[in-house]
């Protein structure tokens, strides 16, 4: 019996470890500490816009694709190929463009803070900068998560932005079952201002779990050049559930009692 | 100054291009082995397998789950109750699930914990040149180290592709039951939906999914280099490179899948 208690213990204690970790950070970005390093933060939002937009954008565009042809196929069988533009804009804005944006935002830029804060740790570059009199998890973690506050919900939007334009790449240019009015007339009355605000949200909730769960392991990381491997493979581990927990969370709250929809009374 | 500029727009798109012609010769290279007597990887092989299994079945099982009950399950159950057609939530599924998020997600969940594991592990031996070694020793990494990986995480896949359909079935019961429609229904339209053609394109699907993930893990890992910084940035351009080419392949596969097999979208 106890063999079988060991690996829920192990995930209980580390997740409390993480929502300390979690508090601390959010304590450092709002009780603005984070703004003495503020150049820092804005380095840190350059190398985020310069290092992942164009994977991110480029993922969102590949699943607006697929929303796409899967959207055009659907309606054209249930006999309404006219009306592709429900599917579409159902299945990009509210589910499928959060969870491009997680996957890429857990594969690119949480497993790069692991590799990055985790090689800090083991050259023992962060009990350096202790030393010096600077706080390393306002100058690393807290400076990484206000630069993640600060591009990611420009970088949502425009990826929501390039997967709508797949979507009609695939519906209108490629199947080409529905002209471009009539494709657009319906994809723009099946969605409206706050359900792009519902979908934003999902989508920062999801980077500001990466950005957490990336710093916490990259910062404890340890165990010479293995261990720094070992943590960005654990960090993905983590980050892929949450992504998925998060997105349903995001549907039942925002959508799961009002599907709102121009249908009915 | 022009010089400058066109270096710095293709020598990213010539490494990167360089990277896929090397992990084809790879894929090759590894198939080849795979086939040409001896065969001494069966141990190896069996532990990968073992491993890949007990590091990803819960983390597929909760995100199968939550993925269908959420995409799926609640913004499709939604739309339909609107028109009272609740009933036909589970012909809906067969596009949803067995056809989509089954295999993506199977392969999201692969290359996340056991593609990143393989890496690691892979990217530590090099570091540490054990990789070396063993080839002094006269042993084939490839067909000692990267066959046994390939074969078990692909195979592994594929079959996973089984159990995230039944987990993600069970996402779509729930959500039956939240708008409390009977099951009898729900299954009703499901199984006459649902067809042999879907159920292997989902299986080839997914398998394929799973070969992707295992050579670029793998080619990631045995090309590690610069030390404890190293092995963090190969495991993270592993799952990049393995989430884009997922996708890209899965846009391709169910583009033919759909076009080649129209009797699949015709709902019954």
């Amino acid at each position: 019996m106890q063999r079988y208690l060991v690996a829920p213990r192990d995930w209980i204690a580390s997740l409390g470890d993480i929502a300390k970790f979690a508090a601390r950070d959010f304590g450092e970005v709002f009780g603005l500490r984070v703004f003495r390093f503020f150049g820092e933060a804005l380095r840190q939002a350059g190398v985020l816009i310069l290092g992942s937009t164009m994977v991110i954008w480029s993922l969102a565009f590949i699943l607006g694709l697929q929303c796409g042809i899967e959207g055009a196929y659907f309606n054209r069988s249930v006999g309404a190929p006219a009306y592709a533009g429900v599917f579409s804009a159902w299945c990009d804005l509210r589910e499928i463009m959060p969870y491009a944006f997680g996957y890429m935002m857990s594969a690119k830029v949480g497993t790069g803070l692991v590799a990055e804060i985790g090689a800090m740790r083991i050259t023992d570059e962060i009990d350096a900068l202790e030393v010096m009199g600077i706080s390393s998890m306002t100058f690393l973690c807290a400076t990484r998560l206000l630069a993640s506050f600060m591009v990611l919900p420009f970088m949502y939007l425009a990826a929501v932005g390039a997967g709508f334009f797949a979507s009609y790449l695939a519906v209108v240019q490629q199947i080409g079952e529905v002209s471009s009015g009539g494709f657009f007339l319906i994809f723009w009355m099946f969605q409206n201002p706050p359900d792009l605000l519902y979908s934003l949200i999902k989508g920062m909730a999801m980077a500001t779990v990466i950005v957490i769960v990336g710093t916490y392991y990259g910062y404890t990381a340890g165990g010479g050049p293995v261990g720094v491997g070992t943590a960005t493979a654990k960090s993905m581990v983590l980050n892929t559930v949450m992504v998925h927990l998060v997105g349903m969370l995001g549907t039942q709250i925002f959508w799961g009692a009002n599907p709102r929809a121009p249908i009915g009374g | 100054m022009v010089r400058a500029i066109a270096d710095r727009a293709f020598l990213p798109s010539k490494n990167l291009l360089e990277q896929v012609g090397d992990m084809m010769i790879l894929t090759g290279k590894t198939v080849m082995s795979a086939l040409r007597p001896p065969y001494p990887y069966g141990g190896e092989f069996v532990n990968q397998f073992l491993f890949a299994l007990r590091l990803c079945w819960f983390p597929l099982v909760i995100s199968m789950v939550a993925v269908d009950y959420g995409a799926p399950g609640l913004q499709a159950g939604n739309f339909l109750v609107l028109f009272g057609a609740i009933d036909r939530l589970g012909g809906f599924f067969v596009l949803a699930t067995i056809r989509e998020f089954a295999p993506a997600v199977t392969a999201i969940i692969v290359a996340g914990v056991a593609g990143t594991a393989i890496t690691a592990d892979l990217g530590a031996r090099k570091i540490r040149e054990e990789l070396d070694a063993l080839q002094v020793l006269g042993v084939d990494p490839v067909k000692n180290l990267v066959v046994p990986r390939f074969l078990a995480l692909m195979i592994l896949t594929g079959l996973f592709d089984m159990f995230a359909i039944i987990a993600g079935l069970s996402g779509g019961v729930i959500t039956s039951l939240k708008f409390h429609a009977p099951l009898g229904e729900f299954f009703a339209t499901l199984l006459t939906n649902a067809s042999t053609t879907d159920l292997w394109g989902s299986v080839v699907k997914c398998t394929m999914f799973g070969a992707i993930v295992a050579i670029v893990c793998c080619y990631k890992g045995m090309t590690a280099s610069g030390g404890a910084e190293g092995v963090g940035r190969a495991v993270n351009q592993a799952v990049v490179i393995a989430t884009t080419g997922v996708f890209a392949f899965n846009y391709v596969f169910t583009q033919t899948l759909l076009a080649t097999h129209p009797e699949i979208s015709v709902i019954k």
